[in-house]
């Protein structure tokens, strides 16, 4: 059995996004380090950082179905308006 | 008039009789957690403000008695619930005993028939709705503190809804009251008699007159509230825009859609989307010719969302909007409904990041006038920031503010981060004067100064008269016949004046 290894955890570099901000993860931005000097950021494993960005995509996601039945996409709404007009035309 | 006063052992066995041991609070803790509210606060003066005792009733009967030892005493009493306020509604200016009603929060009954629920003024609404979802219904109250304030809460402010334009605000909501005057009686304050009446003509409207009056007219103990059908559908499109005018304009057009499944539509200025892209992850990454953005959201049935949202992305569109996705519109809806889980930082000018906390104006304003009033507001705070450094302008935004009726007028909103940890007498009282600027500002549009907050907060609470003119008399003559000892919540919305003598030279 493997125990656990912070090394293992140790965060990818950081890719520089612009003047304020860097990521380490897909859509996961933080800010740069550089402008933490007075309240430096603590370090995070991996997994912590994994955890609190799928807590809040639950969270949200928990939201939705708190107040709704369904979630109803403008995606959706537009391309079925396409279907529909393209129905439409092949009707005629 | 009363003044806060060391409560001597017989006040506090009297409450122990009242009350049990176990619901009356001397302890430190106790009484420092419930001083403030999230506000910005004068955290170097927050000894200023702590209670004498706190309080846990559980029936309005307690309630009553509380009051009414108050009156006896001459002892402050301020009622607070979720204390999730952000206009000081709940900060007990002179001591005092705090009315803690979190304890009092049953449901008494849900009424599937005539479309009611009656609760204590201690619930949440998210805990409500998690119980009204087994019946298809829900409780359409949704502030951004829908997660953590109460119902008491809600009644004591006024609240203003999220929903607003598709279901109501809090007074359109709440249909009746049992009310604990400010003597200790217990009565029933509605429209006209009957408990679950919406609309009546029966005598003067009480419900509006103590709806809102942040505990300077008593204690709301139970509430019958209005049920809706649960929407089978959720809707959130938000709009892109290259330059503010362009978003105003469309948010105008969008707002008079007249699509009555329209739960609101807000628009967020250039200096909003300059701290989002700086700060928050969902925009970070928006190109930089995104200057403004639009967000509306519909809720319903299937069959009514479907053809009004196609109808809205048009409007969006044909407006010069381009569609921000899926993603972005609904996870960024969501998110609004619990903004105070939202950690807080802000900026000094050289763009470091410090702790701040939050700090949002919230007047009222004509449609008309958002531009011109958007511009006024950033310079004043842009000079409070250049002179003091522990402020920082987190950009503006405008919510549709109209019952049913969206488009007339909006909940204008600015919001400025504040560094709490370096507050003194001169920084506190430069915040202050920011407030005042701002608020001129808003009563030279024809504004009100609040929305949804209150006026109870330094820095507004000095213009009540001015804003309510010949009406503020009537406040005064109101709050001294109904509360002749000035127990309820001294210090508020400048009553105090109502028990100056005449000739003073006050009011």
């Amino acid at each position: 059995m493997v125990g656990f290894k912070l090394s293992l955890q140790k965060p990818p570099e950081a890719k520089r996004i612009n003047d304020d901000v860097i990521m380490r993860f897909d859509d996961v931005y933080e800010i740069a380090p550089e402008k933490m000097q007075i309240f430096p950021q603590q370090d995070l494993p991996a997994w912590d950082t994994l955890r609190i960005v799928a807590s809040r995509w639950d969270h949200l996601d928990w939201m939705h179905a708190h107040w709704a039945d369904s979630t109803l996409g403008a995606e959706e709404i537009e391309a079925g308006a396409d279907a529909a007009t393209e129905t439409e035309t092949e009707a005629r | 008039m009363s003044t806060a006063v060391a409560l001597s052992d017989p006040v506090l066995d009297e409450l122990r009789a009242i009350l049990g041991d176990d619901h009356v609070l001397t302890g430190l803790s106790a009484r420092y957690n419930r001083t403030r509210v999230p506000s910005p606060f004068p955290v170097h003066r927050w000894k200023d403000y702590v209670p004498d005792v706190v309080v846990l009733p559980r029936t309005a009967e307690q309630v009553s008695a509380v009051v009414k030892l108050a009156n006896r005493y001459r002892i402050p009493v301020v009622p607070r619930a979720g204390g999730t306020g952000l206009a000081d509604g709940a900060v007990p200016l002179r001591r005092g005993i705090i009315v803690d009603v979190k304890l009092m929060n049953q449901i008494h009954e849900i009424d599937l028939v005539d479309r009611t629920v009656t609760v204590g003024p201690g619930i949440n609404m998210l805990k409500l709705n998690e119980e009204l979802r087994k019946h298809g219904v829900i409780y359409p109250d949704d502030p951004a503190s829908y997660p953590c304030s109460l119902v008491g809460g809600r009644i004591g402010t006024s609240g203003w809804s999220l929903l607003g334009s598709r279901y109501g605000h809090t007074r359109d909501l709440v249909i009746s009251m049992q009310w604990v005057l400010p003597n200790g009686e217990i009565v029933h304050i509605g429209d006209g008699g009957g408990r679950k009446i919406r609309k009546s003509s029966t005598g003067y409207q009480l419900k509006h007159l103590f709806m809102g009056a942040q505990g300077t007219l008593g204690i709301v103990t139970q509430a019958t509230l209005e049920l809706v059908p649960r929407p089978e559908v959720e809707f959130a499109a938000f709009f892109a825009y290259p330059d503010y005018q362009a978003a105003w304009e469309s948010t105008g057009a969008l707002a008079r859609s007249g699509l009555a499944t329209l739960a609101g539509v807000v628009l967020f200025d250039e200096w909003k989307l300059r701290y989002l892209r700086r700060d928050d992850e969902a925009y970070i990454p928006q190109p930089d010719d995104v200057q403004a953005v639009v967000a509306t959201a519909m809720y319903g049935t299937r069959d009514e969302v479907t053809p009004a949202a196609r109808r809205l992305m048009r409007i969006g569109h044909e407006t010069g909007g381009r569609y921000l996705g899926d993603e972005i519109s609904q996870g960024d809806w969501a998110s609004r409904h619990d903004r105070y889980a939202t950690p807080l930082h802000g900026r000094l000018r050289d763009g470091q990041v410090v702790p701040m906390s939050w700090h949002c104006e919230d007047a009222a304003l004509n449609y008309s006038v958002l531009p011109q009033v958007r511009e006024e507001w950033h310079a004043i705070a842009d000079r409070f920031i250049e002179r003091h450094g522990i402020f920082d302008d987190w950009g503006m935004f405008a919510y549709t503010n109209g019952a049913y009726k969206p488009g007339g007028d909006y909940l204008v909103e600015i919001d400025i981060g504040i560094w709490e940890q370096k507050l003194n007498d001169e920084n506190w009282a430069a915040w202050v004067q920011c407030k005042r600027e701002i608020t001129e500002v808003t009563l030279k549009y024809g504004g009100s100064i609040t929305a949804c907050h209150g006026s109870t907060r330094e820095g507004d609470a000095e213009y009540v008269p001015a804003e309510m003119g010949g009406g503020f008399e009537v406040m005064k003559a109101i709050k001294l016949a109904l509360d002749p000892n000035n127990v309820m919540n001294p210090g508020k919305n400048e009553l105090d004046r109502s028990y100056q003598p005449v000739g003073s030279g006050e009011g």
